[in-house]
Order: structure tokens, then C-alpha cells, then sequence
């Protein structure tokens, strides 16, 4: 019988994965497995420009937080293989367990059930030659060629985020393989960045346009991001927003009497057809702009749900962590970091109502003890 | 559908549409289960009338190639929840369901009686996914989103683009694709291994804003420690170049030097001077601009030089790799004709599940699902269509 204390309670997870598949290991143990990850396989060099403080890499913080840490250099070989023996999942970097001296058929010697999940920029179970960089991955996946400036060419997203998305799914696909007794997966990250491409692909297969970046102008009035006074607000108000929000919308601007709102009345401003042309984007960025002009997100925010507008203001990392509604969830989690202090942490992405979240909590150095704790932690079938 | 794949034997009550919710009921189809959709032709999802659509397939409610692309291997039952009799009928499915899938705001399953409280009564052990946008409670809970707004909320859109320009955010709804159904599926299946330990159900809540915040997660301890993170394109300390270079013929390549080596060998392909940091772009861009991408990207890998064509919508159907393992396969369907189909990122025991079959027609497999799941007879069928319930 499992333990209290999470859904995968008494699961023990062995973390050989490189920046690609450290966040799947994260998740399975907010979910209460026991992780011990082993650092110093792969290169230190970071596949993007993730924060520092004090040379502490703060994206390593995020992706290790509660997860016992040894050193490669510092492992006995006999604790490695009580460490695979007794292990449920793997999430290892392409050539992760070759690389510590168990090839594939020591490894089914050692254990047969072992669900093995490898996570790599591009699939596969080859090492590449060196670090692949996350921009390499965003490109490669897509998404890319849809984020940038008109003018100036793709720009990727922020935050490692061909990683991201590869441990997200790393971690479903463990969990696939706890469920399903299936046993070898095999993660890309170009695959992952390629589930974003929303409906560009489908698009180019039916009517043949490759579509290109949208950059900062609107898609359609009344859907975008706009200046206001102290920043940008980000608005859906068009055809998935539903008719109500334009109406919604329109009546906003003309009760505030704001600047030439009055055209937008005009019956064929409640065509979508029309507001995706160019002159109606034009002219309704004008009107808005200028009504928002002595507005501020948080009172735009305000005023625009209150009368059924999808308007959110674009954020901040400071107004993130002030937000109200995340606040009273009590969302963000203090975390007493050794070096640090004491620094802010999101709190789990979800909430599961019979299977408590462990909240996050700083990695721990690791040492024999932890691999003993670890091999008896299953529930003593390991 | 069907037992061939890891999730066989599990089944879907699916209320999910649009966006975020739809990937997550795609995954579960394709790895097996079968998921059961419930949609009505009185308030069809948006995305059934939303483009592209392949030219002369326009009108109706099948042409979406929008909606086929997160619908494959789902089937479809229509029901219209707004009428008093719907609600026995969604129960009795329920019973035969081991997860129930929303993606409303909070309120909306409650009005059709639908709560978890309601459908636990007619079965215990039932796993009930909710996806609101800012969760369940708390102040801003009844707030209304999108994708984009949700991502403007989170700090991402922030994070993402050039300093002093506008920020531009990860180029599609970044969050509704990956991390917000990739989040639930996690949760979801954490709570489906927990069942199959413990018998228990129990509710599993997303909010969309906090799964997006996550992936961002370093940025918010840096804001914490006092180093605040602000948008920088794509710099990198020591890492230059670092961005895309638009070719002679129109396309764009990702360059990626991390040592001295790789600029060394960049320099020698290009026939430039070697680069120093901070002026090696406009060298780069001369060079890069008269060049064909297919050829500079063969020379610059034979360099060593790390590099990628940046992959429009039509290059990424025949990137190699994607294509070599299987990532898309092709759907028939009757009114959109053959389409590319996109799978979920992994494949397992080298290979990939059969492909999940083609986006169900509204209420295509209704009398199937009434008459295998809840023994409905025809005459009981035709009574409660003629009546709009059940379409």
C-alpha cells in the first residue's frame, strides 16, 4: 500500500537527466516520489541566459528544489547500482545511464521493470556532441518563426522554455510508464516546442499560408496588446472572445465618451471580417490607445472584467508576485535557501484534492545515507 | 479509442473545448483512452466555426481544421446541457467514466448539475479535472481569459522580446499548448496511478495562471532575491552570436557560438574577419544574407557550428527528424479532406501508438455511445432527439 503524503508516494526516481529533463524529475517529486538526482553528468554550461545570483544559477534552484543531490565524482559503484536496482522511474539525458556504466543490458539485469524516461533536444537515445541550446530547439520546434518583430526578425521565448516543455512531458511519460508497466520513452524537445504552433500548421496543409510572426500590432481590433498609461494591457475581445465582449467592449469606451469611439457603433464594426483589416486594426489601436492613456493596467484589469472583457494587464515579475488573486490562494511559497535567504518560489502548478503537493523546499546535498533511505523508501520490494 | 494504447480501458467524460482542455483530452485519446466528448449544436464550440478551413469546405460545423487539430481519436456525443432532461443522461455516462474533463469557468458545471459532489454520488472513485483560469476561489476567480491574456497575466509575455519595444510575447498562445495542458495531464495521471493504488477519486484543479507562472519559476525567485529579471531578446553572456540571420532566400537560421572555436569556424564559413563580441552581428548579417539557408546550414554543421533553420509551418512537415520519427501522420476526413496531424513529443518502446482516429463530426458516435453505454433503446433515442436533448 502506498504511504500518505502524495500520489507518488514510495516511488523512488533516479535524476540523470541534463537542463533538458530536470524539471520532470521536480514534478514527480511534488507529487511525493522520492527523487535523488545525480549532478555532474552532463557539462555545467547553462542552454540559456537563466538568472543568477551570487553565482548561484536561480533555473537550477527552481528545476532541483526538493530533491537530494549527489555528486557523480562522488558516488560509489556499488550505491549506483542499489541506486538503478532499486529505482521505479529513470529520467535520464540521452546516454545518461550508459554514461555511468549501465548499458542497456545491465540495466534489465539489474531491473526489468524500470520505467526508463530519456529526454533530449531532439529525441533519441545518442548523446549530442556538445550542449544544444535552448534557441536551437525553439527554432527547430517552430515556435519561433512565430515570436519576434516584424522588422527584426524571430525572437524566442523567454526562460529555457524547449526544456520546460520537454520535462513537462518527460514527466507524463513517467507517468505513463508507472501506470501502463510500458517502459522505454523517449522524449523529444523540438516535439515539444511543437506542440505550440496553435492552428500555423494546420493552415499552411489546408490553405497553403505559412504564416509569420505576428510581432506587437493586434491580430484584430479589439485583440491584442495595448499601451496604457503605466504599461500594456492584453485584450481578447474578437471572434473567440465572443460578440457580447466586443458589444461589451464598445459600450466601455463610448460611456467613457473616450476619442472617436462613436465609429465603432457603426454596424459594420460588428463583423469580424472587418475588424481583422488593417484600416479597422488602425483605427481601433488609436481609439483604445488613447482612452488608455491615463489609465493603469490594475484599474483597466478592474474595469474590463467587471463588464465581461477578457483584458489582463501584462505583467511584471514584481506584479506577479503582487497579484491579489495568487495571494489570497496563498500561492507563492518562502523557501529558506542556504545561500541566498530567504527567497520566493511558485507554488505547485495544480492542486490534487486526495494526494497533498509537497511544497517546495531547497535541494539537499546527498551522501550514502540518503542512497540507504532511498533503496528502503519503496515499500521494501526494491 | 480502444485498448491498444498505454491508457486502454480508461474513459473520458470529456465537457472540454476550445483550447487548453482539448489538448489534454488529444493526449489521452492518443495514448489509448477513450474520451467521450460532449458537445451541442445549440452552443457548439467556437473552435468547430473558427478557420482555417481548406477553401470551398467553408459553413457548417465540420470544416474547422482548427478544431480537428486537437479533436483526433475523440468521439463525440451530442448533448444539450441546457435542457432539464440532459443532466440524467451525463450523469448516467458518468458512471461509466473514470475521469470527467472540464475547462469552464467556475460556476458553469455546477448550473448543469454537474458538480464533483453531484457526480461522485453516481460514482465514487470518479478523478474530475477543472481548468480554471485563476482557480476555483479567491478573488479573481469569476475573471474571464484567453490563452494570450493569461499569458500577459503571468510575466511571460513580459519576459519575452527586446528591451524598449513592446513586449511581444512566445508567438502563439504559448501557455494554452504546453504548459497548461501538459500540467494538467501530469496532474491527471498522478491521480489515475493514485486510484489504481488506493480506489480513490478525487478532484484535480489547474489554474491556468499559476501552471504558467511555474515555467517561469526562475524569474520569480530572482524578483525575490532582488536580481530582477527584465526582457533582453535573446543575449547571452559569451554566447554571441546568439539569434536568428535571415538568408538570401527568405528563411532564417538560429547561429549559436559558445566558444572561440565555433566563431573561429563560423568566421572561416562565412569568409569574415573573426568575430569579437558585441560587432560580430552585422558581419554575420552581411555574410548570412547572401547565402542560400539549405546549403549554409549544411557547411555550417560540417564546421561544427551550431545552427538551425528557423522552422516556418510549411518547413516543419519535412523537417527530418520530425518526419524519421513519426511526429505526424495524416488524417482522412470527409469534409476537410486529408490533413497533418501533430502527436504527442515522445514515443515509447521505440515506437509510436497507431494513430488515433479523425476528429469525431458533431454527435457522430451519439446513438453508438447511448446504445452501448446506457443501453438506450432507438425509440428512447428518437424520442429524446426529436425533444433536443440529445444533438
Amino acid at each position: 500500500m502506498p504511504e500518505p503524503g502524495g500520489a507518488l508516494a514510495g516511488v523512488r526516481v533516479l535524476d540523470l537527466a541534463d537542463a533538458y529533463g530536470a524539471y520532470a524529475s521536480r514534478l514527480l517529486g511534488d507529487l511525493g516520489a522520492e527523487v535523488v538526482r545525480i549532478d555532474g553528468l552532463a557539462g555545467p554550461d547553462p542552454i540559456w541566459p537563466a538568472p543568477t545570483r551570487e553565482g548561484t544559477d536561480l533555473d537550477a534552484l527552481f528545476v532541483n528544489a526538493g530533491k537530494a543531490i549527489l555528486h557523480a565524482d562522488s558516488v560509489p559503484e556499488a550505491d549506483l547500482e542499489a541506486l538503478v536496482r532499486a529505482s521505479d522511474v529513470v529520467i535520464e539525458a540521452a546516454g545518461g545511464l550508459d554514461g555511468i556504466g549501465f548499458d542497456r543490458d545491465r540495466v534489465a539485469a539489474l531491473n526489468p521493470d524500470l520505467v526508463r524516461v530519456t529526454i533530449s533536444p531532439f529525441g533519441g537515445s545518442e548523446p549530442e556532441d556538445g550542449p544544444v541550446d535552448d534557441l536551437l530547439v525553439l527554432a527547430a520546434g517552430g515556435l519561433m518563426h512565430l515570436g519576434g518583430y516584424r522588422d527584426l526578425g524571430p525572437i524566442g521565448a523567454w526562460g529555457g522554455q524547449s526544456a520546460m516543455a520537454a520535462s513537462i512531458f518527460g514527466a507524463v511519460a513517467a507517468l505513463v510508464g508507472l501506470i501502463s508497466g510500458r517502459s522505454a520513452f523517449d522524449v523529444s524537445a523540438q516535439e515539444s516546442v511543437a506542440q505550440a504552433l496553435e492552428d500555423s500548421v494546420a493552415e499552411f496543409a489546408l490553405v497553403g499560408t505559412v504564416r509569420d510572426r505576428q510581432g506587437e500590432s493586434p491580430r484584430e481590433a479589439g485583440t491584442g496588446t495595448f499601451r496604457c498609461a503605466d504599461g500594456y494591457v492584453s485584450m481578447v475581445a474578437g471572434r473567440l472572445g465572443t460578440a457580447r465582449a466586443w458589444s461589451a467592449l464598445v459600450a466601455w469606451l463610448t460611456e467613457a465618451d473616450a476619442p472617436g469611439a462613436e465609429v465603432l457603433g457603426d454596424e459594420q464594426w460588428s463583423d469580424f471580417h472587418h475588424r481583422k483589416t488593417p484600416a479597422a486594426i488602425d483605427t481601433f489601436t488609436r481609439v483604445f490607445e488613447s482612452f488608455a492613456a491615463n489609465r493603469s493596467k490594475e484599474s483597466m484589469y478592474r474595469d474590463a472584467q467587471a463588464r465581461g472583457i477578457a483584458l489582463s494587464p501584462v505583467n511584471d515579475v514584481a506584479a506577479i508576485l503582487a497579484d491579489r488573486q495568487l495571494a489570497e490562494r496563498r500561492f507563492f511559497v518562502e523557501v529558506a535557501d542556504e545561500n541566498l535567504g530567504r527567497v520566493v518560489f511558485p507554488g505547485p502548478p495544480y492542486s490534487l484534492s486526495a494526494s497533498p503537493l509537497r511544497p517546495p523546499a531547497p535541494a539537499q546535498p546527498a551522501g550514502g545515507a540518503t542512497v540507504a533511505a532511498f533503496i528502503r523508501s519503496g515499500g521494501g520490494d526494491g | 479509442m480502444g485498448d491498444n494504447g498505454p491508457l486502454g480501458g480508461i474513459r473520458v467524460l470529456d465537457f472540454c473545448w476550445i483550447g487548453a482542455g482539448a489538448l489534454v483530452t488529444k493526449a489521452l485519446a492518443e495514448l489509448g483512452a477513450d474520451v467521450i466528448r460532449v458537445e451541442s449544436r445549440t452552443r457548439p464550440d467556437n473552435l468547430r466555426v473558427t478557420p482555417p478551413f481548406r477553401p470551398g469546405t467553408e459553413g457548417g460545423l465540420e470544416a474547422s481544421g482548427y478544431f480537428a487539430s486537437r479533436n483526433p481519436g475523440k468521439r463525440s456525443f451530442a448533448l444539450n446541457m441546457r435542457h432539464p432532461d440532459a443532466r440524467a443522461i451525463a450523469l448516467g455516462l458518468a458512471t461509466r467514466c473514470d475521469i470527467v474533463t472540464s475547462n469552464f469557468r467556475p460556476g458553469v458545471m455546477e448550473r448543469w448539475g454537474m458538480s464533483y459532489e453531484e457526480v461522485q454520488a453516481v460514482n465514487k472513485a470518479i478523478i474530475y479535472l477543472v481548468m480554471p483560469m485563476q482557480g476555483s476561489d479567491g478573488p479573481h476567480a469569476g475573471f474571464i481569459g484567453f490563452g494570450s491574456t493569461i499569458a500577459a497575466l503571468s510575466g511571460i509575455v513580459h519576459l519575452s522580446g527586446l528591451p524598449g519595444r513592446v513586449p511581444v510575447g512566445t508567438g502563439t498562445h504559448y501557455p494554452d499548448h504546453v504548459p497548461n495542458p501538459g500540467h494538467a495531464l501530469v496532474a491527471l495521471l498522478a491521480a489515475i496511478f493514485h486510484r489504481s493504488r488506493t480506489g480513490e477519486g478525487q478532484v484535480v484543479e489547474l489554474s491556468q495562471l499559476e501552471s504558467t507562472v511555474n515555467v517561469i519559476g526562475s524569474a520569480v525567485i530572482a524578483e525575490s532575491a532582488g536580481v530582477p529579471v527584465e526582457r533582453d531578446g535573446d543575449r547571452m553572456a559569451s554566447v554571441f552570436p546568439r539569434r536568428a540571420f535571415a538568408t538570401a532566400d527568405g528563411a532564417w537560421l538560429v547561429i549559436v557560438c559558445r566558444s572561440d572555436e565555433q566563431r573561429k569556424a563560423l568566421a572561416s564559413a562565412l569568409e569574415i574577419d573573426t568575430l569579437a563580441d558585441g560587432d560580430e552581428a552585422a558581419d554575420v548579417a552581411g555574410a548570412v544574407a547572401r547565402l542560400g539557408a539549405e546549403d549554409l546550414l549544411r557547411t555550417l554543421r560540417a564546421a561544427g557550428v551550431p545552427a538551425e533553420r528557423v522552422n516556418s509551418s510549411g518547413d516543419i512537415l519535412t523537417d527530418p527528424r520530425l518526419v524519421e520519427r513519426g511526429f505526424w501522420y495524416d488524417i482522412d476526413h470527409p469534409v476537410i479532406g486529408t490533413m497533418p496531424m501533430f502527436r504527442i513529443p515522445f514515443r515509447w518502446d521505440g515506437s509510436r501508438a497507431s494513430s488515433p482516429g479523425r476528429p469525431p463530426l458533431l454527435g457522430e458516435h451519439t446513438w453508438e455511445v447511448a446504445s452501448s453505454l446506457l443501453d438506450m433503446d432507438r425509440a428512447e433515442f428518437d424520442r429524446l432527439t426529436g425533444e433536443g436533448v440529445l444533438g
